[in-house]
């Protein structure tokens, strides 16, 4: 049964294995759902979404395909069996449109309608706060890029419960989503290989020592002493130093990834992040919007944060010539008098490993991308792929030479 | 079969006792997620006592291996044992220690079973666990036995998304997701804890407090929990209710970082 229903999700970006949509058809058979939509609503989400990032996808998927059965809160098995005909949906949607030209009133062109669902939308948030409201919504597209099917139609309050509707139309999830284009596990399993250990911190005693227990022993006349020492722990620092300027945009989710990775990873003693807008220069920003102000000192940085830090650049090192080599240049920020790259090699100098990733490497020698040139001649640069960032992270831990 | 409803103490949104039902009718783990403070795991321990059910909790720690929770083989004591020919070292079972999973497959009654905070461990950990959660049971090397579970425990996974996790566990489970609570249930959660509170200096804290979780540049919001602290502080000062919004007492209970104080102070409270 639904099986439109299992294929729109995946359609919509919702992995579903078979086995979640068999376990969602075992609950109908127990007659977990009831007889009412909304429940069906809460049951299906609860098996076949596995996290909150989903939950808008979803409300999308459920929506265009029971859309039709929103003004029934509650229906029979009967009803199940006709919704999951996906003719019938496509006349659901028919009268749906028909709805709203009713309620209008009047014949609209496009424009009209997409700028009376804007308003609905709007409307029904406002309305959504005190109690009883309508429901505009988007679903299958016949009216260009908004997406609207629109109808509006009242959905009666139930206690307890919220009507799945009311969720799915108020899209209280969509902040949610994230729409990554890479799993972060595998940038996470990169960053795993970022490892240095010590056993001079503070941690309790919990690892046998076998050469001192042995030498204990036989001074005691062979009498077992067990010794134990700290486990060796991981000493690296890291430092992120994210390039936020306006070309990189277009990969801000891989960024999000990386530094979601580099933010879960709670094996390093410290994480360090500061952002820069298209190159470095006196000040580092706190925040990924760089806002001045919002900021710290380069040279502070260098104060405090020692060489041993592990730094990590990352941008597309896609610097105007100006921008790199002018030292009055008109740059977000002030730049204490030296140029981007008079900078750049102050990091170099004071960091004893940098990395440089960059989401658009050109392959191989690219003289006619200069400034990604001249970083590449500063730092070891690699293209924040999966593979470039285990190279990366190689790199930072091969030995000094 | 029984059904899981809101306690005297644990005020769960319909949602939330729907899940744990499906849940407990499937057979398979919940996995419940949620910003902090919103009652994930004090979920586990209403659930026990709505159904009268032990509760067994396994914290999960940065340094916790899946096999801690099945058992441990006391290496050490045997060793020692060993030395001065104690009696029954040549019994090795009694050198195995169930751990929590262990002991709550082991009992002879149904129990629930918390695995709290499951995103701390490390990646893999939960992978580890696949088998012993799919089929409830798992095998000690050292002494040829099969720990089976006489009852399947319900299972209750909390996780705070410090970590993803991976895929196949997650199949695996129900999942749902604690929402904020609205004003309205959050009224409710706070009577649960002070049935006397007076109504006015309840709103006029709840407004406080909303308002602060909307400061849009706010780094931590303040969680249900803190509003519980802070109500409580409010009430053991006797700070007269037109005072609250003015003078802020007792903020640092709600607001823990420094800039977010300053923030507040600032008067990101409209």
């Amino acid at each position: 049964m639904f099986l439109t229903f299992f294929e729109t999700l995946r359609a919509k970006g919702v992995h579903v294995t078979l086995g979640e949509f068999l376990d969602l058809q075992e609950a109908l058979d127990k007659g977990l759902c009831g007889s009412s939509i909304t429940q069906f609503y809460y049951v299906a989400r609860m098996i076949l979404v596995k996290t909150e990032t989903d939950y808008d996808k979803f409300d999308m998927a459920f929506e265009e395909c029971f859309k039709a059965a929103e003004r029934e809160t509650e229906i029979g098995a009967q009803m199940l069996r006709w919704l999951d005909k996906s003719e019938m949906l496509e006349l659901a949607h028919e009268e749906a449109r028909n709805h709203l030209n009713q309620t209008e009133d009047l014949q609209i062109d496009k424009d009209d309608v997409e700028e009376k669902f804007k308003q609905r939308l709007k409307d029904q948030n406002e309305e959504h706060n005190g109690g009883s409201f309508w429901i505009g919504t988007m679903g299958k597209t016949s009216f260009g890029n908004m997406g609207g099917n629109v109808g509006g139609v009242r959905v009666g309050g139930q206690t307890g419960y919220q009507s799945a509707f009311s969720v799915v139309g108020a899209r209280k999830y969509r902040d949610f989503r994230d729409d990554r284009v890479m799993d972060n596990r595998q940038f996470q399993l990169a960053f795993r290989r970022l490892r240095q250990f010590s056993a001079n911190l503070d941690i309790p005693e919990s690892e046998l020592d076998i050469d001192r227990t042995i030498d204990k022993t036989c001074s005691q006349g062979g009498v077992l002493s067990i010794q134990m020492k700290k486990p060796r722990k991981n000493a690296v620092k890291l430092m992120l130093l994210m390039d936020s300027g306006g070309t990189m945009i277009p990969y801000s989710s891989l960024l999000n990834d990386l530094f979601q990775a580099v933010n879960k990873s709670n094996h390093y003693k410290d994480v360090k992040c500061y952002y820069f807008h298209n190159c470095i220069y006196s000040h580092l920003y706190k925040t990924p919007e760089c806002e001045n102000g919002d900021w710290v000192e380069t040279e502070w940085l260098f104060r405090n944060a020692d060489s041993d830090y592990k730094v990590i650049i990352v941008g597309d090192a896609a610097m105007a010539p100006e921008e790199l080599y002018s030292d009055s240049g008109n740059y977000r920020g002030p730049n204490g008098g030296l140029s981007g790259y008079e900078w750049l090699k102050l990091v170099k100098r004071h960091y004893k490993k940098v990395v440089w990733l960059n989401p658009k490497m050109a392959p191989g020698r690219s003289p006619w991308r200069e400034a990604e040139t001249a970083c590449k001649e500063l730092f070891p640069m690699y293209k924040l792929t999966v593979a470039g960032l285990n190279k990366a992270m190689y790199e930072l831990m091969k030995p000094q030479k | 079969m029984q059904e899981f409803q809101s306690t005297n103490d644990y005020v769960a949104s319909e949602e939330l006792m729907a899940s744990v039902n499906i849940a407990m009718a499937l057979q398979k783990p919940l996995l419940i997620k949620g910003e902090p403070g919103t009652g994930k795991t004090e979920l586990a321990r209403a659930v026990a006592q709505a159904m009268g059910k032990e509760l067994i909790i396994w914290n999960i720690k940065s340094t916790t291996k899946a096999q801690d929770g099945l058992y441990i083989y006391d290496t050490i004591q045997r060793l020692y044992d060993g030395q001065f020919g104690e009696k029954g070292v040549d019994d090795i079972a009694q050198y195995i220690k169930l751990g929590k999973l262990g002991e709550a497959f082991d009992k002879d009654e149904q129990v629930v079973l918390l695995i709290d905070e499951i995103d701390k461990a490390d990646l893999e950990f939960p992978n580890d666990l696949l088998w012993e959660l799919d089929r409830m049971e798992f095998y000690i090397n050292e002494t040829k036995r099969t720990v089976k579970a006489k009852h399947r425990p319900i299972v209750i996974i909390t996780s705070n998304a410090e970590k993803e996790l991976p895929d196949a566990f997650l199949r695996r489970c129900i999942f749902h997701y604690i929402d904020f609570p609205s004003k309205e249930l959050m009224e409710q959660i706070v009577k649960v804890h002070f049935p006397d509170v007076e109504d006015n200096l309840l709103k006029a804290a709840m407004d406080v407090f909303y308002d602060i979780r909307n400061i849009h540049d706010i780094r931590k919001k303040p969680s249900t929990s803190e509003l519980i602290d802070w109500v409580n502080a409010l009430q053991l000062g006797g700070i007269p209710t037109a005072k609250i919004r003015s003078t802020l007492p007792f903020i640092g209970v709600v607001v823990k970082k420094d800039e977010d104080l300053e923030l507040v102070k600032k008067g990101g409270l409209s």
